[in-house]
């Protein structure tokens, strides 16, 4: 969307507070007030972000792929699942316009729709990211099943074009999924440096979708500010994302980054360049895992927790190697480790570019699904895991259902929300997100 | 799950060593184990869990060949105790784990449903009995009687046993297979078991009822047609059994019957394997009969089989052990940690429940509870 359409939106007529840049200057003064910083103005529109090395906080929107699948991933996600409660699909067309345009402009550090000077109506935009820098925020959608039908019903005429690959996940070993947290026909997956952005983006795009589709459930997502060039923790203290396709083939994985995340030519048009994404809020006991011995964790997850390195070998970036028996002949790495049972060679090579961010939601009450079966106030805190892959088939299905019957770690983790999403190919300035999909319609 | 087992497990031996002098002259079967390798998961499509039973099938007859092993589920996906449904099959040969059965949760003819404990065996005949201990919530506060379920070999529910002296069967059985008579024994823990919210003062916990029994049941088994009960008897009784908010209830598990007749009994709750002789002729009751061994390297004690040079090998509920007895004069030899899952403390406690020889003898085979899988120790 472009600047002047932007300030068309804002009710007819030339509109000061079209970027936050305008805001501020029409403010006067707010920025002292309020004591932002240097990257607060620089954030207030890109021209200005230009200047402080928009590479650093700005990504790119238009292109090929969406934004926030292979981006290096931000600090922290505000994702949302959406039930479309459009009457038609040219609602949909319409949302999706919007989002896209709003998307746009937010990603740029602008407000999601001009602000508006007439203090009489709602702003267009909630403000509350007006002084904050962009903080490298993309916005990535996809489409659930039900998009294409839902109960049965086909009901916007999109039935005939869902991907073979955007199937009914199936139920896993282990699945303790809450409705409420599972499924949802659009998802948005806003991620940033800055949690407010990253909330922000989501709050507006649910603004805009009033009436035509609402929220199902959100999840925020954080991760460490880990040394540069560190693999980071998760919340058990262990490194995680060592295991990941790289940018290019190598000898110890014939498969890049890219052969893994994005659909070719098989997902027709409309999905080609895209990629499929799968949800999962994995639940930790975090109380039990605390009282479990190191050398036991270890032997969980199929690494040292301090250095990062398979059991067996000494260093972070060794490869593992599940051959290796001790002289009785049981595997150093043991059978049912999570590193074994998620390496491609357990899984026909079978691979995922994983995007996960930790999660924390306070406490609650649940009762544990293992021996001891602790009960009581525990943390309701995990892996929000976000995973990314050519098709789900062949990817997480293919790889998760062993895992969910014999990992170790599943002592210790509970699936309890889901969800699949065809995101597509990033759109074409001037397209909007999915427009091939609905122009073949 | 093996390597990690490796560390704890030569630990524990060298623990049983020092309190069982015969381990070092050889003569334990337990001292010839040296792996232990995950086979399968028991979870089938439906989601149960929690193994309970392992059969070694003795014939190969409709959906099983011979040698398979034969598992049930106490619990159902959503983790509810009595709850479960279904029987797998692990074949050895092809490595392969299948459904055999998969009961209504609703059964005519069995008190309270269907939640499959650790009763089980298949007979020469083909015939299939599994016991029910069923619950609706996952808890004594639902319990029902239960029954005895009979499945032809193709996992179809031919009739159930159920009446005044059949109140959750509970422990594994110790059956006399004659082809076509078949004797069974079997442990019931569910007479006036109370929800397990009632506590017993005194001691904080749920109250022990001393009220469970062990019923020989003679069965009469025509060409074709199902096993017809002839007679049944409780030769023992005055066990205890006591709700539990975690394991659902605790009550006599292991049966074994000697080569002289004397049947072994694993009492959990008391921590020791008492004898009832004349087990199969005995026309009343021995009450609970004479102690073998008690304390020492138990653990309550639960599952329970024989070793090929007579020997009993007794699961441990409260670690992840078993213990080798020689029931000839009591002896605990060793404990082995065959479950050294230290996600438990102690390791593997409250995750052990089947065990069975392997068909030559050379190891058993032992479910995983907490994980739900078969291993096998050679």
């Amino acid at each position: 969307m472009s600047e002047s359409n932007g300030s068309g939106m804002g009710g007819g007529g030339k509109c000061p507070f079209a970027t936050r840049r305008g805001f501020l200057a029409a403010a006067g003064g707010l920025i002292a007030a309020v004591g932002a910083g240097p990257n607060a103005e620089a954030a207030t529109d890109t021209k200005t972000v230009a200047a402080a090395k928009p590479e650093t906080i700005v990504e790119p929107f238009w292109g090929r792929h969406q934004g926030g699948i292979v981006t290096q991933a931000q600090k922290h996600t505000y994702f949302a699942a959406f039930d479309l409660t459009a009457k038609n699909r040219a609602e949909i067309v319409e949302l999706l316009k919007t989002w896209t345009a709003a998307a746009a402009q937010m990603t740029q550090g602008k407000p999601a729709r001009p602000i508006g000077s007439d203090l009489s109506v709602p702003a267009g935009d909630s403000a509350d990211a007006l002084d904050l820098s962009p903080a490298r925020l993309t916005v990535t959608f996809g489409f659930g099943a039900g998009l294409f039908v839902k109960d049965g019903q086909d009901r916007y005429g999109l039935a005939a074009h869902r991907p073979a690959a955007l199937v009914d996940m199936p139920r896993f070993n282990g699945d303790q999924l809450a409705q409420n947290l599972t499924g949802g026909d659009l998802s948005v997956q806003a991620c940033a440096d800055d949690p407010q952005v990253a909330f922000h983006a989501v709050r507006q795009l649910a603004r805009l979708a009033y009436d035509v589709a609402q929220l199902r459930y959100t999840q925020t997502g954080f991760l460490p500010n880990s040394p540069e060039g560190t693999t980071s923790r998760n919340l058990m203290g262990f490194k995680d994302g060592t295991q990941t396709p790289p940018e290019k083939p190598t000898a110890d994985n014939p498969l890049s980054r890219d052969d893994v995340v994005w659909v070719e030519a098989e997902g027709g048009d409309w999905m080609r360049d895209g990629s499929y994404l799968v949800f999962r809020r994995i639940r930790m006991a975090l109380e039990h895992w605390d009282r479990t011995v190191v050398d036991f964790q270890e032997q969980v997850i199929g690494r040292r927790k301090y250095s990062g390195a398979p059991l067996g070998a000494e260093h972070e970036f060794d490869p593992l190697d599940l051959d290796a028996t001790d002289k009785e002949g049981n595997p150093v790495i043991p059978d049912t480790a999570h590193v074994r049972l998620a390496a491609a060679a357990s899984n026909d090579g079978a691979q995922i570019f994983r995007r996960g961010y930790a999660y924390n939601d306070g406490t609650n009450v649940t009762a544990e699904r293992w021996p001891p079966w602790r009960q009581g106030l525990e943390y309701d805190a995990g892996l929000l895991f976000l995973s990314y892959q050519k098709d789900p088939r062949t990817g997480f299905i293919k790889i998760y259902e062993n895992m969910a019957k014999l990992d170790m770690l599943n002592q210790y983790t509970t699936h309890v929300g889901s969800g699949l999403f065809a995101c597509p190919g990033g759109p074409a300035e001037g397209e909007f997100i999915g427009q091939r999909l609905f122009e073949k319609a | 799950m093996a390597a990690f087992i490796r560390t704890i497990a030569a630990a524990a031996l060298s623990a049983a060593l020092t309190s069982g002098a015969l381990a070092a002259d050889g003569q334990g079967f337990l001292e010839t184990i040296k792996r232990h390798t995950t086979l399968t998961s028991a979870v089938p499509e439906n989601g149960d869990q929690n193994p309970y039973a392992i059969v070694v099938a003795p014939v190969s007859a409709g959906l099983i060949h011979k040698d398979d092993v034969l598992i049930d589920n106490f619990n159902n996906d959503a983790n509810l105790q009595g709850t479960g449904t279904t029987i797998v099959a692990y074949n050895p040969a092809t490595k392969k784990t299948s459904l055999f059965a998969q009961l209504p949760r609703d059964l005519a003819g069995c008190p309270g449903g269907v939640g499959l404990s650790t009763a089980m065996t298949m007979l020469k005949s083909g015939w299939v009995i599994v016991g029910s201990a069923p619950s609706t919530d996952g808890t004594t506060a639902t319990k029902g009687a239960g029954c005895l379920v009979v499945l032809d070999s193709n996992g179809k529910v031919v009739g159930t046993l159920a009446g005044p002296t059949i109140n959750d069967p509970w422990g594994n059985m110790a059956v006399v297979d004659n082809g076509t008579t078949a004797i069974l024994f079997v442990s019931m823990a569910g007479f006036d078991v109370p929800d397990y919210r009632k506590i017993d003062p005194a001691t904080g916990k749920p109250p022990i009822i001393a009220k469970a029994t062990v019923l020989r049941i003679e069965l009469a088994i025509p060409e074709g047609q199902p096993p017809k009960m002839v007679s049944q008897t409780v030769i023992a009784d005055g066990f205890g059994q006591r709700a539990d908010k975690d394991v659902f209830m605790i009550g006599p598990t292991g049966l074994a019957i000697g080569p002289d007749d004397t049947l072994y009994i694993s009492d959990a709750l008391a921590n020791r394997v008492m004898a009832i002789p004349n087990a199969t002729k005995a026309t009343t009751s021995a009450g609970i009969g004479r102690e073998v061994t008690k304390d020492g390297l138990l653990q309550r004690p639960l599952a329970m089989c024989w070793t090929p040079n007579g020997h009993l090998l007794v699961t441990n509920g409260l670690n992840g052990q078993v213990v080798e007895i020689d029931p000839a004069n009591g002896k605990q030899l060793y404990a082995r940690w065959i479950d050294a899952n230290k996600a438990q403390t102690p390791p593997g406690s409250g995750d052990l429940f089947g065990i069975a020889m392997t068909p030559s003898g050379d190891g058993f085979y032992f479910v995983q509870d907490e994980v739900n899988t078969l291993v096998v120790a050679r």
